[in-house]
């Protein structure tokens, strides 16, 4: 179990991390979790879950141990069979009134800060490595904090705050992780974090650029046609035409941005994070790397009908796992768990729903 | 001391939530488990039956937790297997999961479903919804459309009131023998704006026409009634809400059985789904467009007036293409064929 990648062995070197998970493996688990899924009216999904996810888990190798997911199948089953119920009853409530979905909203949206921080406790205390439990201390005035306001920050202001944003919500999320009694500790500084911005923000701007600059040569071209008096309907076509254009094309420019700066912003809170107050951590995603395996495993699946699909998921795996390293500082000693219940899925189950957002 | 046992793996054992874990194997004597460290001293033990076996999935460590909540974790899938397997455990989901040709057969069998489902199920499905949905909910919907439009692309119509009057007169004849009669529908004149020479239907009855349109037929008002028949016919047979309900139903199947499809994926899908959705609207389109020729012949204009309609989209428009995947109206030299073709089938001889 042997994976350092420094020259020699010396103590206190950075290890790498390993995926041992492969695409033809996981091919068998993910085609039957889609078989029975559909054979079972989707009730199987819950399950599906489960052995997607300890497939991912069990395979991520840290110091030679993997992690463990724990979460069973019926736990998953019964919070989606309440944030389903709770969707089809809010549905009901609004086609009897408009109000209802009015106040329905807002009770949501008052609920959301703990619905996010339940969500992310959840998925902490399911996740186990070397049989000691993750858990999560947050509180849901500090989901209200960094996630809720951080995103309208960062939305109002086009993007251009988008690394406070990222330094509350990573702070947020990790320095309220615990493993075991142990706590981590992140703190990705603006200034570093302002620094993952420019590539991206140049993008968005060479991209506005090319853009504009094509409009402009369209709309100037629509004007000599109109001059030589050619009929005006190739000007509709034309101009639907360049809606679309402009609609893919601030698609893909905001797409690509947000995947290199994802990719940064990963390197820098990961490698600002100690565990326990002396092990590091460090990741070094190469931004155009990163970029290139989700693009690509997008365009595959999609030519694949998703039959690729698990290769992709696996191929992105391994990268994230190789480029992630520990270095342990001392001894790590025993540690405990350091909870008692998990407490139901409702709230992870129903922030998963929301992430893809539509309505019954 | 456990020294007669049959061992059943190697691997490592954790005390009860901590992570001090020693070198140990799992054995097994007169039906129960013990988990052994290497001077054989017993850890853990149990009866068969008191350990949970964590189910197989692909190769990852499997854990065997006794009643104290101490682990015995192993890599090795196989032999604990075969241990489970002589007890009569069997992990048969795995089984199924291994590589073997009879994968080939699911991954076949899973996109014939999914072809299924979505030909065959969604439809059904859709019906369901559109059946269950009240009125009101159609009625919220349009009001909003029709004020978003209003904001943004349409603005006041600048045609005659006396030609507005005759084309309303002649809404009315034709809307007459539409269900629910006249007053179930408003038509409404607007500047179209950007988006041009346009007739469309809101589910609650509304109808726009735009100026553009009106330009586009010159004074043929009779043409008009008929493409005013076309949209009542969308609001008949409910198309915008099928169509709502459609795309809903092909993301929600994405997602369920997609499930990890990645978030990228995930949002092309749903446009893909969308975009997808929107080749049922070729079949919309033709079913109001009979639907035109029917009230037409009830009210007593020329039925095939709508295919004048198409006479000068095309020579206007140039369009003499055929149905594509992308497009969401069928070509017109098409639609043209079909509502002369239905209309002989009306003609009572």
């Amino acid at each position: 179990m042997d994976n350092k990648v420094s020259a020699g062995s010396a103590a206190n070197a950075f290890e790498r991390a390993r995926f041992t998970g492969t695409a033809s493996e996981y091919f068998g688990i993910w085609i039957v979790n889609v078989l029975l899924t559909i054979v079972t009216f989707g009730i199987y999904s819950a399950w599906a879950k489960v052995r997607r996810n300890r497939y991912f888990y069990g395979n991520t190798v840290l110091l030679g141990r993997t992690f463990e997911y724990h979460a069973t199948g019926k736990q998953i089953f019964i919070g989606r069979l309440i944030v389903f119920a709770f969707l089809v009853v809010v549905n009901i409530l609004s086609a009897i009134h408009p109000l209802f979905s009015l106040v329905t909203t807002i009770l949501i949206l008052i609920a959301l800060p703990w619905l996010i921080m339940r969500g992310i406790r959840f998925n902490a205390r399911v996740t186990s490595y070397r049989n000691v439990r993750f858990d999560f201390r947050g509180t849901a005035g500090g989901a209200f904090v960094s996630v809720f306001l951080g995103s309208l920050v960062a939305f109002l202001s086009l993007g251009l705050l988008a690394p406070f944003a990222s330094r509350w919500l990573n702070r947020y999320v990790f320095n309220n992780l615990r493993y075991g009694n142990r706590p981590f500790h992140v703190d990705p500084k603006v200034g570093t974090l302002y620094g993952a911005l420019v590539i991206p923000a140049l993008m968005v701007v060479l991209g506005a650029v090319v853009l504009f600059g094509l409009v402009a040569i369209a709309a100037g071209g629509l004007q000599a046609y109109d001059a030589m008096g050619v009929r005006s309907d190739l000007r509709d076509v034309m101009m639907v035409f360049g809606v679309y254009t402009i609609f893919f094309g601030v698609f893909i420019v905001y797409g690509l941005a947000g995947l290199i700066y994802r990719a940064a912003v990963h390197n820098i809170v990961w490698s600002s994070m100690r565990v326990d107050g002396r092990h590091l951590l460090r990741s070094d995603l190469s931004r155009a790397r990163y970029a290139w395996i989700a693009i690509s495993n997008v365009v595959v699946t999609l030519l694949t009908l998703g039959l690729m699909r698990p290769w992709a998921a696996v191929r992105l795996a391994r990268y994230m796992a190789e480029r992630t390293a520990i270095r342990i500082e001392g001894e790590v000693g025993e540690v405990f768990t350091d909870f008692q219940v998990t407490g139901a899925a409702v709230a992870s189950e129903y922030m998963s729903m929301e992430g893809f957002d539509f309505g019954f | 001391m456990v020294s007669d046992g049959e061992t059943i793996a190697k691997g490592e054992w954790y005390p009860p939530h901590s992570s001090g874990a020693v070198p140990a194997r799992l054995l097994s004597r007169g039906g129960r488990l013990f988990a052994v460290n290497e001077e054989k001293l017993a850890l853990s033990d149990g009866t068969v039956r008191q350990v949970s076996f964590t189910p197989r999935v692909g190769s990852i460590p499997r854990r065997a937790v006794f009643a104290d909540g101490s682990v015995f974790e192993s890599m090795d899938n196989d032999a604990i297997d075969a241990f489970l397997r002589s007890g009569g455990r069997s992990g048969w989901v795995h089984r199924l999961e291994e590589f073997h040709p009879r994968i080939f057969v699911f991954a076949i069998a899973v996109v014939l479903l999914a072809i299924g489902i979505y030909r065959y199920a969604l439809p059904v499905l859709v019906k369901v919804a559109v059946f269950v949905t009240p009125p009101v909910v159609s009625e919220m919907m349009s009001y909003g459309a029709l004020n978003t439009l209003d904001t943004t692309v349409l603005s006041s119509s600048s045609v005659a009131e006396v030609r507005q009057a005759e084309i309303t007169d002649r809404f009315r004849q034709v809307a007459a023998n539409a269900e629910g009669g006249a007053g179930r529908y408003t038509l409404n004149f607007r500047d179209g704006g950007m988006i041009g020479p346009n007739a469309f239907a809101l589910p609650d009855g509304n109808i726009v026409i735009t100026d553009q349109l009106l330009e586009l037929a010159r004074d043929d008002n009779e043409m008009i009634a008929a493409v005013l028949a076309h949209e009542l016919g969308h609001v008949e047979y409910k198309h915008s809400l099928r169509q709502l309900y459609r795309a809903a139903g092909v993301a929600g199947l994405v997602m369920l059985i997609a499930g990890d499809i990645g978030s990228g994926v995930e949002d092309i899908l749903t446009q893909g789904g969308g975009l997808l959705a929107l080749s049922y609207s070729r079949g919309a389109e033709a079913e109001a467009d009979r639907r035109s020729v029917e009230l037409m012949r009830k009210a007593g204009m020329d039925p095939v007036a709508i295919a004048r309609f198409f006479d000068v989209l095309e020579a206007r428009l140039g369009d003499h293409s055929r149905t594509s995947m992308l497009s969401t109206h069928p070509g017109t030299p098409e639609r043209k064929e079909a509502i002369l073709e239905y209309n002989k089938t009306l003609q009572p001889d």
